[in-house]
C-alpha cells in the first residue's frame, strides 16, 4: 500500500510535468492546426535561459522562471511572423518538415554556443529540501510541480472559457472569415496564443528540468513523447491533455517499476490501445 | 630581347617547377592518413570532440612527423550507434581516401560492421573507446586502448565488501556494456563474499528514476551498482538518489567511472559528492605526464570542463599508431603492424600500460576513486586506492 | 487540386516514356558506378534508403497516410534477412525474398492497426509502432543480438560468382538492379485500376465509397505491397553491410525517410529517388566538410523547401518545365 502511494505520488508529479510542458502544444495543434514539432525546442531555450539566469547570473529561481518565459517568447515572435505564419493553411507534411528544420536549427545553434553538456537549474532552498509526508520523503520540487501543473490547468481554463480574449480566440479558431467580419483581429488573436503557447513551453521546460534535463537534444530526444501525449488526449482540449499526461505517466511509472526492464514498450502498447480505442484522442473533438 | 627575357625566364621557371614537383612527391609519398571515425555531431558529440582532443594533444606534443612520415587526420561522423553507415564511411576511408590506418569508433555495433573490412582493406583499427569484449574477436587486425566494463568493474566488488556493503541491488542501462558490467559485478562481488539481491535492467532513454529509487527500497539493499551511460541518464539517476533519501538513509552507491566523467561532475555537483567508483582513468590523475596531457587536450577541445576520458583512449590510440608507422617504415602492411605493437607497453596519462599480446587488449591500472572538491573548489575523481595491471576479464581465457 | 490525376494518354506512349525513365535511372545508376567508384557502400545506402523512401510514397502519397513508422517495415525485412543469414540461408536473392515477406507480414498488422485512424492520432499510431517494435527488437537481444547489433552475417557470393567484398561493386549493382526491377513493378501498380483507386482514396474518399469500393482492404493491400518494398531495402542493407543495428527499426529513420519524401515531392515515384538522392548527398558532403556542425545547414534547408518548393524537388522541376513549354492546360488551373 505505502509503496501503491509512493509510486502514485512519483506518477502525478511526473504527470503534470508533462502537462505543463505539452499543453502549450496541445493550444497550437488543437486551435491554430500547426503540427510544431518545435515546441521542445522552446521548452529548451527557456530551460537553456534559466539555467543562464539562476547558475551563471546567479539570480532567484522565481526571476530566473519569468525571464526564460519572456526571453524564449521574444525569440520566438520573429518566427511566427516569418516563418509560421506561412505554413498555419498549409498541410501537415508541410508543417511537419518546417518545424523539423526549426529543431535541427535551434539543436545546431545551442550546441555551437553553449556547447554539448547538460544544464542544471539549480533551485531554491525550500524546493530542494526532501518534504516528508508520512508515508515517504518527497522533493519539495516535485510538489511543486504539481502545484504549477494544477494553476496552469485552472488558469487556461479560466481563460478560454470565461474571458473575452477566449471567445475571439474561440471564435477565431471555429470560423476565422467570420470572425475577421465580425472585427475580431485574427491574426493578434493568432499570435497571441502563439506567445501564449511558447510560454507555456518555456515554464515547463524549466520546471520540469528535473524529470527532462536540459541538453541541446533535449528538442529531438523527447519530441515523439510530447507529440504523443497531445495526440492521446485529443488536440485542443485542456481536459484531455491533462488526463493524458496523468493516465500515460501513471502507466510509464508504474511499468518502470514493475517491468523496468521492458523499456518503454508498455507506454507504446498503452498509446496504441487508448488511439484505437479512441481515435479522435481521449477527448478530442470532431473533425 | 625577347630571347633574354626567356631565357631568364626558362631557368628559373623550370627550378620552381622542378621544386613544385619534388615538394608534391614527397609530400605524396610522405603523408600517412589516419581516419577517425566518431561521434562529431547529435547527442555523443561530447565524447567525440574529446576523441579529437585526444588525437590533436597527441600531434600538438610529438608533432605531426613519425619517423620521416608526416601525418593526416581524417574525421569521419557517425553522431548515433548505425552499423550501415559506420561501412560506408570505413570503406570510403579504406578505398577512395587512402587510409593507411582506422582510429575512434565510440559504439559496438558499429566496430562489428567495420571489423570485416579490414582484412582485405589491409588497415589495422585502433579502438579509442567501443567496449564490448567480444570485438577484440571479430578481426585478428583490431587493437584497443580503451577499456571494457568488465575490467573497470571487478575491482568494486572486493572494495564494496571491504567497507562492509554486501547486499546489492543492480542496474544497468539494457545494451551490450551494461550487460557486461552487471556480469562482472555479479561475479566480483560473489567472490569477495556478497551478493547481488536483484539485477534490473532499465531502457538506455530513462531519464525519471524514482520509481527505481522505490525498488532499491524495497529490496531493502545496503549498497547500489550502477552504470549508465553519461549524460541525461546519469543526471537523473545520481539527482533521484539524493532527492529520494536513498543516499541520507546511508545507501552506498557503487559505479563504474563512467556514472561521474568529468564534464558531468559540474552538473551533477553536491549529488555526487561521496560517490565511489572505479575506472581507469581520472583527468585528475597525479603525474607529470598527465599534466602535460591535459594541458595540450584542454588547448585542444577549447573548454577545460568539456575534457573527459575518451581523451586518453584517443592519446594513446594515436601512440600505438605512431608505433605501427615506425615499426611498418611507412608501408602499408596491417598485420606487421598489429604484430609490432603487440605486448608494447608505455607510461600513459593514465599510469603504466600495455598491449596484451595474446588479446591486443590494453592491460591498465584500475583505480578506485571519490567524488570530492580539489584544492579550487572543483569537482573531481579522486583516486584513493588503485589495482594495477588489470586485464580484461571478458576475454582472459 | 493542381495535380495529382495523370494525364490520360495512350498505352504506348505510357510505356515508351516508362521505359526511358527506367533507362535514365539506369544510366544515372551506372554513372554513379564508374564516377564514384570509392564510394560504392555510400552508394549502396542510397539505394537501400531510395526503396525505403518509395514504399513510403505509396502510403503517403498515393493513399495519402502519413506514417511516422515506416522504419518498422525496413527494420522487419533487416532483421528477418540477417536473422535467416545468420542461420544458413546465405543465398542474396533468397534473403531478398525472405525480407521482403517479413515486411509484407508487418505490413499486413501495421495497416491493420492504423486503418482504424484518422489524421494527426493515425500519425501517432505509427510512431508507437515503430517505438514498440524498437523495444522489442532490443528486448529479444538473444535472436536479434540486441543493442550491439546483430552481426556475424557472411552472405554467399550473388549467383555464386561476385563476392560482396570491401570494393562493394557486387553490392551495388545487385541493389541498383532491385531497385530497377521494384521501380518497374511499381509503375505497373500505380496505374493499374487498384493505383487508381487509391488515389481516388486520397483524393475524394466520399465518391469512392459511392462507387460502392469499400476503403480498407485496397488501402490494406497498398500496406502490404509498401511493406514488401520497405523489407527488400531493408534485406538489401543487412546484405550489403552484415550488420543489423537497431537504428533499422528507428523512429529516426522513419522520420528521415519522410523529410526525403516530401523534399522530393511526394505522389510521385521519381520525386522519392531525387529527394533521397539529394538528401542523402547533402547530408554526406556537408557531413564531411564539417563533421561537428552540419545539422543546421541541414534544417536550415528543410525551412528553405517548405518557403520556397512547397510541392518538393520534382514538384518544382515540373513545374519549371510547364513554365518553359507553357503547357498551362496540364496543370489544370
Amino acid at each position: 500500500m505505502q509503496t501503491a502511494l509512493s509510486i502514485a505520488m512519483d506518477a502525478l508529479a511526473y504527470g503534470m510535468a508533462l502537462f505543463i510542458i505539452c499543453i502549450g502544444l496541445s493550444l497550437t495543434m488543437g486551435l491554430m492546426r500547426v503540427v510544431n514539432l518545435a515546441h521542445g525546442a522552446f521548452a529548451m531555450i527557456g530551460g537553456y535561459i534559466a539555467s543562464y539566469a539562476a547558475r551563471d547570473l546567479g539570480l532567484g529561481y522565481a526571476f530566473a522562471i519569468v525571464l526564460a518565459m519572456i526571453g524564449t517568447v521574444i525569440i520566438a515572435v520573429p518566427l511566427e511572423r516569418l516563418l509560421y505564419r506561412r505554413i498555419y493553411d498549409r498541410s501537415e507534411l508541410s508543417q511537419v518538415l518546417m518545424t523539423i528544420g526549426i529543431t535541427f536549427c535551434v539543436i545546431g545553434i545551442t550546441n555551437y554556443f553553449f556547447g554539448p553538456t547538460l544544464k542544471t537549474i539549480p533551485l531554491p532552498a525550500e524546493l530542494a529540501r526532501s518534504v516528508d509526508l508520512g508515508f515517504r520523503s518527497i522533493a519539495g520540487h516535485r510538489l511543486f510541480v504539481i502545484a504549477s501543473g494544477l494553476v496552469v490547468a485552472g488558469g487556461l481554463w479560466f481563460l478560454i472559457e470565461r474571458t473575452g480574449f477566449g471567445i475571439h480566440l474561440r471564435a477565431a479558431v471555429e470560423n476565422a472569415p467570420m470572425a475577421r467580419t465580425l472585427g475580431i483581429r485574427t491574426e493578434i488573436i493568432y499570435a497571441a496564443s502563439f506567445a501564449l503557447a511558447i510560454g507555456l513551453a518555456a515554464f515547463g521546460g524549466v520546471v520540469g528540468a528535473e524529470f527532462l534535463p536540459i541538453e541541446p537534444y533535449y528538442a529531438l530526444r523527447y519530441m515523439v513523447t510530447f507529440l504523443v501525449v497531445v495526440s492521446v488526449g485529443g488536440a485542443g482540449s485542456i481536459a484531455g491533455a491533462l488526463a493524458a499526461c496523468l493516465l500515460l505517466g501513471a502507466i510509464d511509472v508504474t511499468a518502470r517499476y514493475l517491468v523496468p526492464d521492458f523499456g518503454n514498450f508498455f507506454f507504446y502498447l498503452a498509446v496504441i490501445l487508448v488511439v484505437c480505442a479512441f481515435p479522435r484522442g481521449l477527448m478530442g473533438r470532431a473533425q | 630581347m625577347t630571347k633574354g627575357f626567356l631565357n631568364r625566364l626558362l631557368p628559373a621557371g623550370a627550378l620552381a617547377l622542378a621544386g613544385a614537383l619534388t615538394l608534391s612527391a614527397s609530400a605524396w609519398a610522405d603523408t600517412i592518413k589516419v581516419g577517425i571515425i566518431g561521434p562529431f555531431s547529435g547527442p555523443f558529440a561530447l565524447q567525440g570532440k574529446n576523441f579529437q582532443a585526444g588525437a590533436e594533444a597527441w600531434l600538438a606534443q610529438n608533432g605531426k612527423t613519425v619517423a620521416g612520415h608526416d601525418i593526416e587526420l581524417v574525421y569521419r561522423d557517425l553522431p548515433t550507434a548505425n552499423p550501415q553507415q559506420a561501412r560506408a564511411l570505413a570503406q570510403e576511408l579504406i578505398v577512395r581516401d587512402k587510409v593507411q590506418y582506422l582510429g575512434g569508433v565510440y559504439f559496438t555495433p558499429d566496430a562489428m560492421a567495420i571489423t570485416p573490412l579490414l582484412k582485405q582493406g589491409n588497415v589495422p583499427l585502433v579502438i579509442f573507446n567501443a567496449a564490448t569484449s567480444a570485438i577484440m574477436n571479430s578481426s585478428p587486425l583490431v587493437v584497443r586502448t580503451s577499456f571494457t566494463l568488465g575490467q573497470t568493474t571487478t575491482p568494486l566488488g572486493k572494495a564494496a565488501v571491504e567497507r562492509g556493503v554486501k547486499k546489492f541491488v543492480s542496474i544497468v542501462s539494457d545494451y551490450g556494456p551494461g550487460v557486461d558490467a552487471e556480469g562482472a559485478f555479479k561475479k566480483a562481488i560473489e567472490a569477495a563474499g556478497g551478493e547481488v539481491k536483484e539485477a534490473i535492467r532499465i531502457p538506455l532513454n530513462t531519464t525519471e528514476f524514482s520509481p527505481i529509487m522505490q525498488r532499491i527500497r524495497d529490496a531493502g539493499a545496503e549498497g547500489v551498482f550502477a552504470f549508465l551511460p553519461s549524460g541525461p541518464p546519469t543526471l537523473g539517476f545520481v539527482k533521484a538518489f539524493s532527492d529520494t533519501g536513498l543516499k541520507k538513509a546511508g545507501v552506498k552507491l557503487f559505479a563504474p567511472g563512467d556514472l561521474t566523467q568529468e564534464s558531468d561532475l559540474p552538473a551533477l555537483g553536491e549529488a555526487a559528492a561521496g560517490l565511489i567508483t572505479s575506472f581507469h582513468y581520472a583527468v585528475s590523475h597525479e603525474s607529470e605526464i598527465n599534466k602535460r596531457f591535459v594541458a595540450a587536450a584542454e588547448k585542444a577541445i577549447g573548454a577545460p570542463d568539456l575534457l573527459s576520458f575518451p581523451a586518453v583512449g584517443a592519446y594513446d590510440g594515436m601512440f600505438v599508431i605512431s608505433k605501427m608507422i615506425a615499426a611498418t617504415a611507412g608501408k602499408q602492411d596491417a598485420e606487421k603492424a598489429v604484430e609490432a605493437v603487440k605486448g608494447l607497453g608505455w607510461e600513459s596519462p593514465r599510469g603504466p600500460v600495455k598491449i596484451d599480446p595474446e588479446t591486443r587488449h590494453i592491460t591498465q591500472t584500475i583505480y578506485l576513486r571519490e567524488v570530492a572538491k580539489d584544492a579550487q573548489g572543483r569537482w573531481i575523481n579522486k583516486e584513493i586506492a588503485s589495482v594495477p595491471e588489470q586485464k580484461d576479464p571478458g576475454l582472459a581465457k | 487540386m493542381a495535380s495529382g490525376m495523370p494525364v490520360p494518354a495512350s498505352t504506348g506512349r505510357t510505356l515508351g516514356r516508362d521505359l526511358l525513365g527506367l533507362a535514365l535511372i539506369a544510366l544515372v545508376g551506372l554513372a554513379g558506378y564508374w564516377l564514384f567508384p570509392d564510394n560504392l557502400a555510400f552508394l549502396t545506402r542510397v539505394i537501400s534508403v531510395a526503396l525505403l523512401v518509395l514504399s513510403l510514397d505509396l502510403i503517403v502519397g498515393y493513399c495519402g497516410i502519413a506514417s511516422l513508422g515506416q522504419g518498422a517495415l525496413y527494420g522487419a525485412g533487416a532483421y528477418a534477412a540477417g536473422i535467416a543469414c545468420v542461420h544458413g540461408v546465405t543465398d542474396p536473392v533468397l534473403l531478398i525474398l525472405i525480407g521482403a515477406a517479413a515486411g509484407a507480414v508487418m505490413g499486413l498488422l501495421m495497416g491493420a492497426i492504423m486503418l482504424r485512424a484518422h489524421g494527426l492520432p493515425q500519425l501517432v499510431l505509427s510512431i508507437a509502432i515503430v517505438q514498440l517494435l524498437h523495444e522489442a527488437a532490443n528486448k529479444a537481444s538473444s535472436i536479434t543480438g540486441g543493442s550491439d547489433g546483430l552481426s556475424g552475417m557472411s552472405p554467399a557470393p550473388l549467383f555464386g560468382l561476385f563476392e560482396f567484398d570491401l570494393w562493394g561493386r557486387s553490392a551495388y549493382l545487385f541493389g541498383l538492379g532491385l531497385l530497377l526491377i521494384v521501380f518497374a513493378v511499381l509503375r505497373f501498380v500505380t496505374r493499374s485500376p487498384f493505383g487508381m483507386v487509391c488515389r481516388g482514396l486520397k483524393e475524394d474518399p466520399l465518391r469512392i465509397s459511392a462507387l460502392g469500393i469499400y476503403a480498407f482492404p485496397v488501402l490494406l493491400k497498398m500496406f502490404v505491397i509498401s511493406g514488401t518494398v520497405a523489407g527488400m531495402g531493408g534485406a538489401l542493407a543487412a546484405i550489403a553491410t552484415q550488420v543489423v543495428g537497431l537504428d533499422s527499426v528507428s523512429f529516426e529513420v522513419s522520420a528521415n525517410a519522410l523529410v526525403m519524401l516530401v523534399l522530393g515531392g511526394i505522389g510521385h515515384l521519381y520525386g522519392a529517388l531525387i529527394g533521397t538522392v539529394i538528401f542523402m548527398a547533402l547530408e554526406h558532403i556537408v557531413a564531411a566538410i564539417n563533421p561537428f556542425h552540419w545539422m543546421t545547414l541541414v534544417g536550415a534547408v528543410l525551412i528553405a523547401i517548405v518557403l520556397f518548393a512547397p510541392r518538393g524537388l520534382s514538384g518544382t522541376l515540373d513545374e519549371l518545365a510547364r513554365l518553359l513549354t507553357r503547357d498551362r492546360w496540364r496543370a489544370g488551373r
